[in-house]
């Protein structure tokens, strides 16, 4: 069966004397840690074909994603949910998180806009957000921002999740929550997502409840980690 | 919700924009009327009159300024904000949801920038008309005689050039802005640079399509 994501000899750095490689199989949810300086920021990027790696290549469900025409790589990312690194998690400022949680169901998923309310509505109470789903980013919490762009991020039910640095400044009960909601709860044969997270650490907490972790020690160099 | 947004857009560009397109062409037109009627009245000449406020003002200076006012508001507006998007990792993000940033940012800009455009100038024209009456009633020159001079200098050909004349500066404002903007970075310090640059390059453009619509016409 095809990986959901898979990274081949992909050069992290310029002058990177390791290619990076890395497959993430179905169902698993995978940590990788690293420095900045270790390449960690771009591996997000490259899954998604909004970079390309000067040698190697990142396959997501065996497709290479950069490699694809623009109107169908853009198709093919609705099937991959992503929590872009950042405070604000790529949410857009002058909406409100509602709408927010709402932008890729109106853009993605065909449905009428009555359903999309009533998904939305779903979402906001199983993410802890109807109090503050009026309001727009800058006037959340960071707490609030970060459950609004996983909700966002999972709101076409995608099957593959990428997360850089999702818990962050967060506790590690509300990362507990988050990694939950994440997954999307769990099935005969183990998490209904397969998930990818980036970050520079991650709290202990969820590294005990991961399938495997690894550690970015130069770029390149990936060392497994006890979970 | 991109109909939303180049409804705001409209908003912005064109209703907000009517107070200073109405002083702007009011004053230019009464101005312009006032002297003309003085100076060709002295020659037997006041019929030029007319002339004056299809040519130079609705042909002419109408899409001209109503087109420099929408580049100066809008046009750093739209460079501004687009640039914000980019630096905040918002661009990058909608790509990554599988929305196409030209669609959702670009085309509702570039729409109400067009509407707009359109909206003012109608709105100059009509204001410049009525300016003019009122200062050719001011100089002597009868109301009705005014509108006989204007009507009758007037053509189907000045309107059409009028309505090229918006759909060509509009999409100028729209897309010359939205260019510069998603251009920026990651810097917050290249926001300023690329609205002083996309309000530049508008206006550049502007004038040069003016010229090109008067060589060509």
């Amino acid at each position: 069966m095809t990986a959901p994501l898979c990274f081949e000899n992909i050069p992290l750095a310029r002058h990177a004397t390791h290619p990076f490689s890395l497959t993430v199989e179905e169902r698993h949810t995978v940590v990788v840690l690293g420095d900045e300086d270790a390449g960690i920021g771009a591996l997000g990027g490259y899954a998604l074909g909004l970079e390309r790696p000067l040698t190697g290549r990142a396959l997501v469900f065996g497709t290479e994603v950069a490699g694809l025409p623009e109107p169908a790589r853009l198709a093919f990312r609705r099937r991959v949910g992503y929590l872009p690194a950042g405070d604000g998690g790529g949410l857009l400022q002058n909406l409100s998180l509602r709408d927010n949680i709402a932008l890729p169901l109106r853009f993605g998923s065909g449905a009428s806009s009555h359903d999309i309310e009533g998904r939305v509505n779903v979402m906001l109470a199983a993410s802890r957000l109807r109090e503050a789903a009026g309001v727009r980013p800058a006037q959340a919490n960071e707490e609030e921002r970060r459950r609004a762009a996983l909700a966002r991020a999972v709101a076409l039910d995608p099957s593959l999740l990428i997360l850089e640095q999702p818990f962050d400044g967060l506790t590690s009960r509300v990362a507990s929550e988050l990694l939950e909601y994440a997954r999307g709860g769990e099935s005969a044969e183990g998490a209904r997502r397969t998930i990818f997270i980036t970050g520079q650490e991650v709290p202990p907490v969820i590294l005990r409840r991961v399938d495997r972790v690894y550690r970015l020690t130069r770029p390149g160099v990936l060392e497994p980690q006890p979970v | 919700m991109a109909f939303r947004i180049a409804l705001n857009q409209v908003r912005f560009t064109a209703l907000h924009a009517v107070g200073l397109v109405t002083l702007l062409s009011g004053i230019l037109s009464f101005l312009l009327i006032s002297q003309a009627t003085r100076e060709l009245g002295r020659f037997g000449a006041t019929d030029f009159i007319g002339t004056l406020i299809v040519v130079a003002i609705v042909r002419e200076l109408g899409p001209l300024l109503t087109a420099l006012i929408v580049a100066g508001r809008s046009g750093t507006a739209i460079a501004a904000e687009l640039a914000t998007n980019q630096v905040l990792g918002e661009v990058r993000a909608l790509e990554a949801m599988g929305i196409d940033p030209k669609q959702y940012l670009v085309l509702p800009r570039f729409v109400g920038s067009l509407v707009g455009i359109f909206v003012l100038l109608v709105v100059f024209d009509v204001v410049a008309v009525m300016a003019g009456f009122a200062a050719a009633r001011f100089n002597g020159v009868s109301g009705a005689r005014y509108f006989d001079i204007v009507l009758a200098s007037l053509r189907a050909k000045d309107v059409w050039l009028t309505v090229f004349k918006a759909i060509a500066f509009g999409a100028i404002v729209g897309i010359v802005p939205s260019y510069f903007g998603l251009s920026v970075r990651r810097a917050p310090t290249e926001i300023p640079i690329a609205a002083s640059r996309a309000v530049v390059t508008a206006i550049v453009g502007i004038f040069l399509c003016s010229a090109l619509f008067v060589a060509l016409g």
